[in-house]
């Protein structure tokens, strides 16, 4: 009987695993099937067009869009978590900060991403008056990335070995030097991996820039007052409208080919992790 | 650093204070969260959210329920049973299944579930609760079965060899003596899960239905929270009562999100504790 309990549960795990690979793949294989049909060169680089809008033409700007504001919030929170990383765990900081700091940010990237919209809304949007555009998405997105990086820049300093710190400091050198030469060098790589992989999220996710950003429709022209259109946001506005299943098929493609290319480069910086 | 303290200090306190007259309107809170209908078009406009937070326990209930159970066995898979070349197959396009984004999700739900539920359960366009409930079970799926497998790894290794070598069956050391072990892990990969269902927003907007009747059944159509607030914030104007009622609602998204923390975090010191 229990042995019998004990197949059955080896083979429903089986199973389990098999639906965990089957459901991505299913899903990838899917939108390239439906999707390239429309996908070209123009696709890629041409506005959208026709009557409704989206039914012709292309998403260029809509992945200049997301592109840059990706970039502005990488380059607000690269800096401030890998900073703050390095501070929490080399310059042994009191304790109860140290705690009160990792409890904001594990509570900061459980935030519901809507919740990030409404205060890039009141904050950025109204209160800021920066108006709906670059800067504001921007800034919200770098809001979203900060605690993923910080996270993952912690718990990356946190797995170089003391020795190898040790050893450098029995050198004489100072804090700010074996740091620079050896803990963050050794950390780099998964660094890297974990703003990879921030960044991935930060492109595919549309509530926080639904009323910071994105419009319907730009030519491409990107400036940091303007909004822009954003390959995620332009995904909702084909379903949720009906314009262009044809489009949105191709579309939804290119964010998964972009979030895959990004999730294979965070795997192979991790690998390198592991080799060294 | 501070930044991180800082911000997440702001975002509370800006939701919150446009949250406030909302909260403090006539029929005061209790008429915000319990009586109050959606009734943006009445007169004088009455904006209660009851119809959004039951949608949205409805659909995290009941996507809980199929990716727990789901997701467990799939961290037993991984930490126990899966050979090695299996497992590092698996793993990774569990980490795709976590990355693809939520917009994605419900485009494929759309033209994939919808016309499928709608035929199987005779309903006009499949836009329910149970749709919504199905694409974020596999949205979750990836979260608790990574947390799970992990927590099931921390197991000393002696401990389940131990139990292996009394000549029980793999099942029965997974749930006598692996599970309870892992329980506080277990624990917070579900609560995760939780966060992460609770607070999804583009695929229950697009596939739950936008209904402001509070649904019944698993059949009707429903509204979240989440789905409210991107739905109707776009026509609230600045300092009006909806808009306020919308800041309401993220509110007390973010103190259910706050209490899973909470709650997480003190199952983590127990860990520690017990060590």
């Amino acid at each position: 009987m229990s042995l019998l309990v004990d197949r059955a549960f080896t083979a429903l795990c089986w199973a389990l695993a098999a639906l965990g690979i089957a459901l991505p793949v299913g899903i990838v294989a899917f939108l390239a099937v439906r999707g390239l049909s429309v996908l070209s060169l123009g696709f890629l680089v041409d506005a959208p067009a026709g009557l409704p809008l989206g039914s012709g033409g292309g998403i260029g700007p809509a992945i200049l869009g997301s592109l840059a504001l990706v970039g502005i919030g990488a380059a607000i929170a690269f800096p401030l978590g890998v900073g703050g990383a390095i501070y929490l765990s080399e310059y042994d900081p009191p304790r109860l900060l140290a705690r009160a700091a990792r409890f904001a940010a594990e509570c900061l990237a459980a935030v519901p991403s809507i919740v990030y919209g409404l205060f890039g809304y009141a904050f950025l949007v109204v209160f800021m008056a920066l108006k709906v555009s670059l800067l504001a998405g921007g800034l919200t997105l770098g809001i979203v990335m900060l605690p993923i990086i910080l996270i993952g820049a912690q718990e990356a300093l946190k797995s170089v070995e003391a020795s190898q710190r040790e050893a450098a400091l029995s050198l004489g050198v100072t804090t700010a030097h074996a740091l620079r030469r050896i803990v963050i060098r050794r950390a780099m790589p998964a660094i890297c991996a974990v703003t990879v992989l921030a960044l991935g999220h930060a492109f595919g996710t549309a509530a926080p820039i639904l009323f910071t950003a994105a419009t319907i429709f730009s030519r491409g022209d990107i400036g940091l007052s303007t909004p822009v259109m954003t390959l995620p946001t332009h995904l909702y506005y084909l379903t949720g409208e009906a314009v262009s299943f044809d489009h949105a098929y191709a579309t939804g493609f290119v964010i998964v080919v972009i979030l895959l290319a990004a999730n294979f480069a965070a795997l192979a910086l991790k690998a390198r992790v592991g080799r060294d | 650093m501070l930044v991180g303290g800082a911000t997440l200090l702001l975002i509370a306190f800006f939701v919150a204070r446009e949250a406030a007259p909302a909260l403090l309107a006539d029929h005061g809170i209790i008429g915000f969260l319990f009586t109050d209908p959606w009734a943006p078009l009445a007169d004088p406009p009455q904006f209660g959210i009851r119809h959004a937070w039951i949608s949205t326990l409805l659909v995290t209930g009941v996507a809980l329920a199929i990716s727990v159970p789901m997701g467990f066995a799939i961290g037993a898979f991984l930490s126990e049973i899966a050979p090695r070349a299996i497992g590092s197959i698996v793993q990774p396009c569990i980490d795709v299944l976590a990355g693809i984004p939520s917009v994605v999700y419900g485009f494929v739900a759309y033209v994939l579930l919808l016309p499928w539920l709608a035929d199987a359960f005779d309903l006009s366009t499949g836009e329910s609760v149970l749709a919504a409930s199905l694409v974020l079970a596999a949205m979750v799926l990836p979260f608790v079965a990574s947390g799970s497998a992990e927590a099931f790894r921390a197991v000393p290794r002696e401990l389940k060899e131990a139990a292996y070598a009394q000549g029980v069956t793999r099942f029965h050391v997974i749930r006598r003596v692996i599970a309870p072990h892992a329980a506080s892990g277990l624990f917070a990969a579900v609560a995760l899960g939780l966060a992460r269902a609770i607070g999804e927003t583009l695929a229950v907007l697009m596939i739950a239905g936008n209904s402001i009747a509070t649904p019944a059944s698993l059949l009707d159509r429903a509204q979240p929270i989440t789905a409210l607030i991107a739905t109707e914030l776009g026509e609230a104007g600045v300092g009006s009562a909806k808009y306020h009622a919308l800041f309401g609602a993220g509110l007390v998204l973010l103190v259910i999100v706050a209490a899973i923390n909470v709650a997480v975090w003190s199952a983590k010191g127990r860990l520690v504790a017990a060590r």
